[in-house]
């Protein structure tokens, strides 16, 4: 090989960025993963609502309590999903860091385009940039609980929530993540073409967020109920 | 005869050109006429009103690209814009946001679309064997002719790229009209151009792996082109060609 051969090689190699395109793929990819277990997460939880017996058997089934003689979760299952899911956010984190304004300049345009132009997708994105900048510091915040203390029941998630004052991580957390997740996998499928019927998907993003607000408040509230009538030390919800 | 309602226009003035002029916006009245769009109203003002009002215009029928402008929040072209539109009769004008200002609503396109053009060599390349300016061209299929006309309706004026944040935050970004173009060569059989050095030229965070899918090109496009489509299927053919 010459040295212009090699140099030819150097300069392609550094035009043909193949990291711009996997990062795109990865940060697409991990997102979705993200947004559908949240979709799954919010119902696991909200099962509170139809009961404390129907939320111990959902909590029993996700920790695999068909493999215990006594029927009972592991809660290492919690903490090893924990584990998993946080290094799946640190990645999409990440990624979605190449997005950010990070220069003054940058969140200057960004502003007085917004200003200027009336477009509606331009402010769900901003939204999306809001909420995932939030996101950064609540996440870890909820995921670290669920690593250090993953036991979960009718019982134990009130104590958290109310006894422990999670509550108010939850308040936060569940409009912001709801926002951003919601709009992203609107974004994401009109992003790789999976659908071109936006009207549609815009639609059905705005019910989701609906829902998803009503179904996380009430289910906040009724853990704040549970854990008002809950004396202390707390003792493991135990079925009839 | 009755007489049309009276139409207010804010339009931004600036004269790069005069050392003291500053940004302002100057406030116009006008009656409306039937049928009369914000380029009508542009030319009238500029008839009666103030003659050193400048903004670019050329075909006044939506073909030359010219006369797009910022009207009330929406980048458009204003030969297309009827002032009926506007229930309350006030217009805010504004240059493109994102091209060297010449003055007032005045906004040079043309050298930006120039440099887009040869930095992303937005021409035909030719296969090697077609060198031969005397041999016929080969027929091109009628699917592939119509889906390559849909894109050649692009008429440069530039909202997309106005309409477009990710643009205006990084300079770099080509935009969607550099997108567009360069998915025009990669569909067209003729061009000697392979997946891969399409990649080389849009395949990184300047092209389609910058977008955001904003979609401000989508919506704002005068000539309904299909952005969103096109972009999704270069991102899709790019990340296949690594893949």
């Amino acid at each position: 090989m010459t040295n212009v051969t090699r140099a030819h090689k150097k300069v392609s190699t550094q035009l043909s960025h193949p990291w711009s395109a996997k990062a795109d793929w990865l940060q697409s990819a991990t997102g979705i993963l993200l947004g559908l277990f949240l979709l799954l997460h919010m119902h696991f939880e909200s099962s509170i609502l139809l009961g404390k017996e129907a939320f111990y058997q959902v909590v029993q089934l996700l920790e695999g309590g068909m493999f215990s003689p006594s029927g009972h979760g592991f809660p290492l299952v919690t903490k090893v999903f924990s584990v998993f899911m946080l290094l799946v956010v640190i990645l999409h984190a990440a990624l979605a860091l190449r997005r950010f304004p990070a220069q003054l300049g940058q969140w200057r345009a960004l502003r007085t385009h917004m200003k200027n132009i009336n477009h509606k997708d331009t402010h769900a994105w901003f939204w999306q940039l809001v909420t995932g900048f939030i996101l950064f510091f609540l996440v870890p915040a909820h995921l670290f609980t669920m690593i250090m203390n993953p036991e979960i029941g009718p019982h134990l998630s009130a104590e958290r929530v109310y006894h422990d004052n999670a509550w108010l991580l939850y308040a936060l957390l569940l409009p912001a993540v709801v926002i951003h997740a919601m709009i992203g996998l609107y974004r994401v499928a009109l992003k790789w073409g999976l659908s071109s019927r936006r009207t549609a998907l815009s639609n059905v993003a705005k019910m989701l967020i609906t829902y998803l607000l009503c179904l996380g408040a009430a289910s906040l509230i009724t853990y704040l109920f549970i854990g008002s009538e809950l004396g202390t030390p707390v003792q493991p919800f135990v079925p009839k | 005869m009755t007489q049309g309602r009276l139409l207010t226009f804010y339009i931004f003035r600036y004269d790069p050109q005069e050392p003291d002029d500053k940004p302002k916006m100057v406030r116009y009245q006008l009656t409306e006429t039937p049928g009369m769009t914000v380029f009508i109203a542009l030319n009238k003002l500029r008839e009666e009103q103030d003659t050193s009002l400048q903004f670019d215009f050329v075909c006044r029928a939506g073909i030359c690209g010219s006369c797009a402008m910022v009207i009330n929040g929406f980048p458009t072209l204003a030969c297309r814009t009827l002032t009926a539109k506007y229930p309350k009769g006030d217009i805010t004008l504004m240059p493109l946001p994102g091209f060297e200002l010449i003055g007032d609503l005045s906004v040079n396109t043309g050298k930006f679309m120039r440099e887009l053009a040869e930095r992303l060599k937005l021409w035909l390349h030719p296969k090697a064997n077609d060198s031969d300016v005397h041999r016929l061209e080969d027929p091109m299929d009628p699917v592939e002719a119509a889906r390559l006309y849909e894109l050649e309706r692009c008429v440069e004026c530039g909202v997309c790229v106005s309409a477009c944040a990710t643009k205006q935050m990084r300079d770099t970004f080509v935009g969607a009209v550099g997108m567009m173009k360069i998915a025009r060569f990669e569909m067209d059989s003729r061009d000697a151009r392979t997946a891969e050095d399409f990649y080389h030229v849009i395949g990184n965070q300047d092209g389609v792996f910058g977008c955001m899918t904003l979609l401000g090109c989508q919506d704002n496009c005068p000539k309904d082109l299909p952005h969103m489509q096109q972009i999704a299927y270069l991102r899709r053919k790019m990340a296949m060609t690594l893949i």
